[in-house]
């Protein structure tokens, strides 16, 4: 291969996550601001309170919870908005998905059309017709031997019945030659 | 005279030759100086990766209370760098290419590579690689603040971003820009 694989291009999904993220960013910056301030708050009111000013603490203290409030509605939209980003994240995974089904069933079907079920069926049918035959064949020829065989078996047959008698003959003879 | 190593209370193990006064101002001899210069940067470098600082300046030597003291200051001997020291000690880190100078036309600040830029871009990628952030789009601000520590909490992004251009070279990374900002995608490479 001459070239490298080049990055993927990037599409119109990717700046709108891209934009999401920037978004989420921000919140989360203004969120640190925010708490800087609060802590602030924290420690003038307690220099008031050190001095004796006790309204003013108090001031400090609403101005402090105030920001505690902002610092929660910023929380819910953060949550908004990591919703809305790992849903568009999960999109995207869904439909690589969908896309390797497709390829996958595209491919099934091609192979499907190579192999049609009139070419499988006459394929089946004319190895059936040879099989037959060879077991025709295999018939004969098994039959001829076994012929043969039976022949032989049968000549056997006789020569070990002809000993079988001409021994028993001889014992009887010894036991009437031995009796007398 | 017997020179001794020192801990600081965050761990990190001075040597022997930062208790010893001549190692604070610029010594005449040549060879010396070279020699000292070497021990220096050796020095702050290792500094900066044990505490992970990024940036140093002629003002660290100056004003104390910094993240510097440590190093450029021992109060046992009572002795401090003085700021012309530190700056020829940076400019020569910069000739090293241990360094480069903040801001360019300024000399008052290096930010430093305790890591180079390629070191960095290998860490980067199996971050991500190691996170399961590949083929996911990253902000610059996500890599360097994510909610759990990582080895690239607070690296700065000039330095984020010339490790990301390391890395597109080579086909690992590809940079999204939007009106807004700017945004990285990472790739199995």
């Amino acid at each position: 291969m001459g070239s490298s694989q080049s990055t993927p291009k990037v599409t119109a999904h990717d700046r709108a996550i891209l934009d999401l993220k920037l978004q989420r960013d921000k919140l989360k910056q203004y969120q640190k601001k925010i708490q800087v301030v609060l802590d602030r708050e924290h420690e003038i009111a307690k220099a008031h309170l050190a001095t004796g000013q006790k309204d003013r603490a108090v001031i400090a203290l609403r101005r402090r919870k105030y920001q505690q409030s902002l610092l929660l509605k910023t929380d819910s939209q953060m949550e908004n908005l990591e919703q809305l980003v790992s849903t568009i994240e999960f999109s995207l995974v869904e439909v690589s998905v969908l896309h390797g089904l497709k390829q996958g069933n595209e491919v099934l079907q091609e192979i499907h059309r190579e192999m049609s079920i009139e070419s499988v069926e006459k394929l089946m049918d004319e190895t059936q017709e040879a099989r037959e035959y060879q077991r025709e064949i295999g018939d004969l020829l098994a039959n001829r031997l076994t012929h043969d065989e039976e022949d032989a078996v049968q000549a056997e047959l006789l020569a070990l019945q002809g000993e079988a008698v001409s021994t028993s003959c001889r014992t009887l003879f010894y036991s009437f030659s031995h009796d007398i | 005279m017997a020179l001794s190593t020192h801990t600081t209370p965050s761990g990190f193990l001075l040597p022997s030759i930062h208790s010893a006064p001549p190692f604070f101002t610029h010594q005449p001899n040549q060879s010396t100086h070279a020699h000292l210069t070497e021990q220096w940067m050796r020095l702050i470098l290792t500094y900066a990766r044990h505490k992970r600082l990024f940036i140093l300046r002629v003002e660290d030597a100056e004003v104390p209370g910094g993240d510097w003291d440590k190093i450029l200051r021992n109060e046992r001997i009572n002795r401090q760098i003085p700021p012309s020291y530190l700056s020829s000690l940076m400019a020569a880190l910069v000739v090293k290419n241990l360094a480069v100078y903040e801001l360019a036309k300024q000399t008052h600040a290096v930010l430093l590579h305790w890591h180079l830029p390629e070191e960095w871009a290998g860490v980067l990628h199996s971050w991500a690689t190691a996170t399961g952030q590949l083929n996911t789009i990253l902000t610059f601000y996500e890599i360097s603040d994510p909610p759990i520590p990582s080895p690239l909490s607070c690296i700065l992004i000039p330095l984020l971003r010339r490790a990301i251009t390391i890395l597109s070279r080579s086909n690992r990374a590809q940079i999204i820009g939007v009106a807004d900002g700017e945004g990285v995608r990472f790739f199995v490479g």
